[in-house]
């Protein structure tokens, strides 16, 4: 029978870095990965030599961005490989970096996010298979359509729904690595952009520039490098899947409500035992959607809870306290790997002003174009 | 009346259903499983991955209702042929479950001022969208009554 992450050997997070996520710059992404990656070497107290492996999460930089970056380390000659999922890009390299690192094949891998945004041409639209209206529905539309659909059916207002941003900006305003810092009032979120639908542009997750970086490591290798075992957080579930046919209701949703499922299951904890979590908000609909998926509470509950404050940093689970995609911002490569050390850091109680104290069981979920999702779940031994 | 082109004659025909005859159909799919889907294509089944002749035409009727709407306000896509015109914001898009099984996403008509609730009959029209004289019609929705 097939193994779960939990079955092998024990995977531990022991350092992040961040490059700042911003607008588009000139700066080139060399010089936003590299900053990331001494940063979380630095974190984790291990200098790059010790390092065995690189996954290197990107979406829009093109072919072959590692080693033009990774050589200006020392050029070690170690295995580098690139993963494009999407938005979920990054959090694939993290997945395949602990299974690389649990299946005993190395002992400290390296995950790197980086992008810049870029024209590439997304491959879904050359399939030779058109529909009606593709050059009219982006993503914005697809939310703005299950905002619609939500409200609806929950009698939800869209000045509700708008809250999920005002938490997630006030967030974002505490944390030096996220590309909105600013704390808005909903009467600013409201009276923004109209966008699409009801979304206005402070409920839509700005696309730019940055980088993001952890190393995972075995246990062989804390105690072979000196490793303050205090700094390590277990990495306790892995979980991926892609949408099926005959799934009920909106693909996002419904790929969530299994994916998290599974991965509560193999870190055999429920729902409501997660202090902290990052979640896929690239628009607000999104946070309420998931929360209910997840089994928090019941479909069109979720309001409720944010509203009592429940997802605040404090609250009952803090839900994207870094900003989340809505304020942290959303790079497309870096964006999975900084949910990861953003609760790598609220695991350890190294996120300072807007630490969730005793947090103790983390999880970190995306959703990639396609449709696909990941969730890890992370705890503190 | 002079002669009309369609912008994506792939995806409907002016001539409706035997069900539904004043609205265009749709070229939508059948398996053999019973799958029906939009568009037509032979690549493969998106339920049990049969190919090829297990996967006919099916003229799905342009008849459904509103699941969702949204009005665009900023969009910055181009036409697909200079004879067409570019979509104007405000734009609003439907989802809309077909009758015959499919959900379709695609622009509305004639919903200014009315209340779009979910669940509102909806059908297949065509408009025109060229720029010069030639008569080029593109396929929307629009509520039924
Ligand atoms: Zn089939």
């Amino acid at each position: 029978m097939a193994k779960t992450l939990k079955d092998l050997r024990p995977v531990y997070v022991v350092g992040a870095g961040w490059h700042r996520y911003q607008p588009l710059s000139e700066t080139p992404y060399v010089m936003l990965g590299l900053p990331a990656i001494r940063g979380a070497l630095a974190d984790a107290g291990i200098a790059w030599t010790d390092v065995e492996s690189t996954y290197f999460g990107t979406g829009l930089l093109g072919m072959a961005a590692g080693r033009a970056m990774l050589k200006h380390l020392g050029a070690t000659g170690r295995p580098l490989v690139h993963i494009e999922n999407a938005s979920a890009s990054g959090s694939a390299a993290f997945r395949h970096a602990c299974i690389e690192i649990a299946a005993g094949i190395a002992d400290v891998s390296l995950v790197i996010g980086v992008d810049k945004p870029g024209v590439v041409q997304r491959a879904f639209t050359k399939t030779g298979i058109s529909n009606l209206a593709d050059d009219a529905i982006v993503p914005f539309t697809h939310f703005a359509l299950l905002t619609n659909e939500y409200a609806n059916k929950h009698g939800v207002a869209p000045e509700d729904v708008a809250l999920v941003a005002v938490k997630n900006h006030r967030n974002g305003a505490l944390n030096p690595h996220a590309h909105r810092q600013q704390v808005r009032t909903l009467e600013e979120i409201l009276g923004g952009r109209p966008v699409s639908g009801t979304l206005t542009a402070l409920q839509c997750c700005p696309v730019g520039e940055g980088a993001a970086a952890v190393i995972v490591v075995s246990e062989d290798a804390i105690k072979r490098l000196g490793i303050d075992p205090a700094h390590a957080v277990r990495v306790t579930a892995s979980a991926a899947s892609s949408e099926r046919a005959g799934a009920v209701g909106a693909a996002d949703a419904s790929i969530t409500k299994d994916t998290i499922a599974e991965a509560l299951a193999q870190a055999q904890i429920g729902p409501r035992q997660i202090d902290v979590m990052e979640l896929h908000d690239a628009f607000t609909i999104e946070e309420l959607q998931y929360v209910e998926a997840m089994g928090i509470c019941k479909p069109g509950e979720a309001i409720h809870l944010l509203k009592e404050g429940a997802f605040d940093i404090g609250g009952q689970c803090a839900v994207s306290p870094s900003g989340g995609l809505i304020a942290m911002g959303h790079p497309i490569g870096p964006t999975g790997v900084g949910q990861i050390g953003e609760l790598a850091l609220q695991l350890r109680g190294d996120a300072g002003p807007r630490q969730h104290k005793g947090a103790k069981v983390g999880l970190a979920h995306m959703v990639g174009l396609g449709a696909v999702c990941y969730v890890h779940v992370l705890q503190r031994p | 009346m002079s002669p009309s082109e369609l912008l994506k004659p792939t995806l409907y025909a002016a001539e409706g259903t035997a069900a539904v005859p004043d609205h265009p159909a749709l070229h939508g799919g059948k398996c053999t499983c019973g799958h029906v889907f939009f568009p037509m294509q032979t690549y493969g089944c998106e339920v049990c991955g049969r190919n090829g002749d297990a996967l006919q035409p099916l003229r799905l009727s342009g008849r459904g209702k509103l699941i969702a709407t949204a009005t665009v306000h900023i969009h910055a896509g181009k036409p697909p042929k200079p004879e067409v015109k570019p979509h104007e914001v405000p734009f609003t898009i439907g989802s809309i479950a077909l009758e015959d099984g499919p959900t379709v996403r695609t622009l509305l008509v004639g919903v200014a001022g009315k209340a779009l609730k979910p669940g509102t009959a909806m059908v297949a029209t065509l408009v025109p969208v060229g720029t010069g004289a030639a008569s080029i019609l593109d396929l929307r929705f629009t509520p039924a009554s």
